[in-house]
Parts: C-alpha cells; structure tokens; sequence
C-alpha cells in the first residue's frame, strides 16, 4: 500500500466526523464569505470598477481564495491540536505504521473537503451573479490545490501549537492579516511598491491571482503558481518534520 | 492464600524487547535515567512504581510516541531510532489516557485503529466485531466514546489495542479507575492474551496486580531501575520471611530474613512482645528497595 493510498485510512475518522456534522460545517463554510460579499460586494463596492471588472466580479475569486485559506486551515489546524492536546488520540498516529507522509496527507483531507465545500458553493453563486465569471478546469484544479497548501499550512501549525491561545496568536498575526491584504478584497495596485513587495511573500497572494485570472479569464500568473507548490511542498515537509519527530 | 501467579507459555528462548541506557529527560528534569532490561518473548512483563516514577515515559519512549534523550530500544529485532515503523507494527498499547475520539462511536473507533494497522478492508467488520465481543463490548458498539463511563472506556482502548493482534501489548496502568469485577476480567483477558503468544508489557502501581499477573517485576523509582526479577526473586533480596514487631515507642518494625530458622532466632529474642511472623511481599520488597519502609534490614 502505497503512502497516498494509506493517507485515505488516515483520513477515515475525520471524514466521519464531516459526514455527521455536514449541515453545521456548511453553516459555518459560508457565513463568513457571504457576509463579505454583502458587506464589501454589494455595501461598499456597488458601481465600483476594479482592474476592469466590476467589484463583484473582481471579489468574488478573492472571496473564494479567502475561503480555502480559512476553511481549510481552521478545519485542520483546530482537529489535529485539539487531538495532540485535548483528546491525546493523535497518539494512535504515532503508534501504527503509517508513514509521516501518509498521516500529513490524510489529516489534510477533511480541510481539502471543507474548503471544496465552501469555494464550489461561493463560485456557483458568482456564476449566477457575474457574467465576467467563468468555469473553468484551471480554476477547479487551482481551488483544489489552494485547499492542499492551506490544509498543508493547517497541519503544521496544528502540530506546533499546543493550546487554544497560541492557535489564536498564528491565526491573529498571520491569517488574519492575509485575509485582508492579500488581494483578496482589493487590487494591489492600489498599494506603495514596499506594501506590494511584503504582500507578495505571502501564499494567499498567489492563490488568489492564480484562481481570479482563471475565473476572469485574464492573462495567467506562472510564476505565482510555481510560488504556491513551493509553499505547498515547505509547509508538508514543516509537517512531516513535526510528525517524525513525534509529541516532543 | 497464595498469590496466583500468571500461567504463560513455555520458557520464552528470546528477548522481544531489549533496552540499553534508555535515558529521556525533559529540560532539567530527567525523568528516565539510564535504565537497561529485557522483555522475553512470551512472558507477562511488570514495571512497579509510584506516580512520578517513570513508569508511563519508560512506555511511551519504548512504544515510539515519545523520543529517547538516548539510549536504544530494540523491539523484536528492530530499532526503534532506525525501523521505527516496523517495531510499532509489533506493538499494541493502551495508554494511561484514554486516547480515544471521544465525539465518536466505539464502533467507529475500533474501526479507525483497523485501518490505521492496515487490516484490510475486507476484514474489517469481521475483526471489529469478533475483537469487540473479548470484552462484551457488544451493547456499547453506537454509543459515542464520551457517553462511556471511565471503565468502559478503558476497556474500548483495550480492544482497540489488540485489534491488530500485536506480538506485544504495552497496558499502562490497565485498571486504573476499574471496579474489582473489571479489574479481574481485565486480568483473565491478560492471562487469555498471553496464553495465545503475546507478550504483556504492563505498568501498575498495584502490587496485588503486579503478584497476580507478573512473570518478572521491575521496580523503578525516580527513574530507575532499583530491581528486577520474579516476584520470589525480589522477595530473596530483602529475605522471604518478614517479621513484623513493635519498638519501644510503638512503632511497627518489620525484619526481613532468608528463612523462618533465622526468623525464629530473632523472634526468640523479642520475648512475650508481640510480633507475626509471615510471608515476605511484592509490597514490601517495593517499599524497602524504594527507601520508603519502616522497616530494616536484618
């Protein structure tokens, strides 16, 4: 059996645990976006052109970038601290067989599902609501692969954190300031050359250009793709390192 | 009454589990120091201790969940520093803590422990039941693991842990928080378990338990290892026959000596003063070699 086939066994439990609770993670997947589409979408940005798309048009990808990143960090990043810490079932990873890439891969997953969730439901929503949007295999594959990074990104910091609070801390210094600075929500142009060159370090900078020139249609950003496997491939080594080296 | 000893298999010819100046230390603390012993093939294997002692990182260094300071551990011809996935194929353990998904079935995770141990899926519910029924699980199997009382709880990570069939079962302190009809159906399911080949590697702090169950006993103290041997092997270091008195301040004394002759000949001096004469225990073999008697030493 190969790592990739064994990281479905891995990921078994925690599947359960999205097909039981399905209509709350639904819930809880799109309010956040929704209310940034009302608020930022209809609120302030009615009648505003962006990069010649009308805002929601320019939006609503970032919205959905957003929602890989938050969806799928939170998910993964929340069960696997709450296991090490609180529960102490993560122990049953250290004690089977499993390779170290094998458990990485499969408590990405319910992120990965999560993340799908939320982006596939905000993108057919955009359809409807944007005629500059379009479906488009890239945009598909890019959305899987931004839930990958992030659910990656999830990993990692589940396995370094080791309470509530200090999950907190990473998600206020460095989740929420992506969420708001990384193009998302406004275009980049629109900040000094020093802004844009921090903001560029950032993943959800790439993800979020790579999955709206997709939708939109506009010329794609290569290297921002090769930039987001990069982070992809450093936050699962970071993870597999974490995992290898065991509960201490 | 004397105490019931395990029945095992015959003589194991082999060590399963070898380890060389296992140390682990926490920052300043060492928690583990230097500590050597084998584990034979077969055998039910005890590790005695008070709380603090050293029992559970012993366990949880040996079985791969925690990393050494240094020191080796080989399980069944494997290294745990190099062939760590191999050694943990090997092993089965049921920890202290309940670790256990708790917003799940008992089903549910008697299942994941299959998948993850790689029983193949279409064996699965065969295993899941068949392993369920050792401890009557059966009423149990829909309930969510936090709607358990704490016994049922350890008795699904018991079955959990033998799921796989494990060549060796580490229990780390398997009674704890039992009630005492528990208690002895988790000591028959030990005896059951070691009768069809797995070697028991368990940490107690109930001397009953280590008596009953033990082929061997290791004492630890303070992260080390103050004795090792079987229960009548320990009881020779302190002297098999303990003589219980009181001092002149009414204080018990207990005088430990190799054979009732040698007893007699101190309990003649004692005169009409009161003393009783018994049997040397596993409890005060712990309580002598860990400087926490009363006693002395004759």
């Amino acid at each position: 059996m190969t790592a990739f086939g064994d990281s479905f066994r891995v990921a078994w439990i925690d599947m359960c645990f999205v097909r039981h609770n399905i209509l709350s993670i639904l819930v809880t997947c799109l309010v956040s976006p929704l209310l940034y589409l009302v608020a930022f979408g209809y609120g302030l940005g009615q009648g505003m052109t962006v990069e010649g798309f009308d805002y929601i048009s320019f939006m609503i990808p970032g919205v959905i970038a957003l929602s890989t990143l938050t969806s799928c960090f939170s998910t993964v990043s929340t069960k696997v601290m709450t296991q090490r810490v609180y529960y102490q079932s993560f122990d049953e990873l250290f004690l089977c067989s499993m390779s170290p890439v094998s458990i990485v891969l499969g408590k990405s997953y319910a992120g990965v599902v999560r993340g799908l969730i939320s982006a596939f439901i905000l993108y057919a929503l955009g359809l409807c609501v944007s005629a500059d949007m379009n479906l488009t295999a890239s945009a598909i594959v890019m959305i899987v692969i931004s839930c990958l990074v992030f659910s990656m990104l999830g990993v990692a910091c589940g396995m370094l954190a080791n309470s509530h609070l200090t999950q907190t801390l990473i998600t206020s210094l460095i989740i929420m300031p992506m969420t708001f600075l990384c193009g998302t929500l406004f275009s980049l142009d629109a900040l000094p050359g020093f802004a844009q060159a921090i903001i560029g370090v950032l993943p959800l900078t790439h993800t979020t250009g790579c999955i709206r020139a997709s939708i939109l249609g506009t010329a794609f950003p290569w290297t921002s793709l090769l930039i987001i496997l990069v982070f992809g491939f450093v936050f699962a080594a970071v993870s597999v390192y974490v995992v290898r080296k065991g509960r201490s | 009454m004397e105490p019931q000893t395990a029945s095992s298999s015959a003589p194991p010819m082999d060590d399963i589990v070898t380890v060389r100046d296992l140390t682990v230390r926490f920052g300043d603390f060492t928690a583990v120091d230097g500590i050597s012993f084998q584990v034979r093939r077969g055998e039910i294997f005890g590790f005695l201790g008070p709380n603090g002692a050293g029992k559970t990182t012993t366990i949880r260094t040996i079985t791969t969940i925690q990393r050494p300071t240094s020191g080796s551990v080989v399980i069944d011809g494997h290294d745990i520093r190099n062939d760590y996935l191999e050694a943990r194929k090997r092993i089965g353990i049921a920890q202290q803590h309940i670790s256990l998904d708790k917003d799940l079935t008992v089903r549910q995770n008697l299942k994941q422990h299959a998948l993850l141990h790689k029983i193949p899926k279409s064996e699965l519910k065969e295993k899941v039941e068949s392993t369920a029924s050792i401890l009557e699980l059966g009423d149990y199997m829909e309930r969510k693991v936090e709607s358990l009382s704490g016994g049922w709880k350890r008795k699904t990570a018991i079955v959990a842990s033998i799921i796989h069939d494990p060549t060796i079962l580490f229990l780390d302190e398997p009674t704890a928080g039992l009630d005492t009809r528990s208690r002895h159906m988790l000591w028959d399911l030990v005896r059951m378990l070691n009768r069809k080949g797995t070697t028991i590697f368990l940490t107690t702090h109930y001397i009953e338990e280590a008596e009953s169950l033990c082929d061997r006993v290791a004492i630890i103290n303070h992260g080390s290892i103050v004795a090792i041997g079987t229960v009548d092997e320990l009881r020779e270091k302190i002297g098999k026959v303990a003589v219980e008195s009181t001092d002149p301040d009414g204080k018990t004394v207990i005088s430990y000596f190799p054979t009732r002759e040698d007893a007699k000949g101190y309990t003649d001096t004692l005169g009409d003063d009161y003393f009783n004469v018994r049997r040397t225990t596993l409890e005060d073999v712990f309580l002598e070699l860990t400087g926490e008697s009363r006693g002395k030493l004759a």
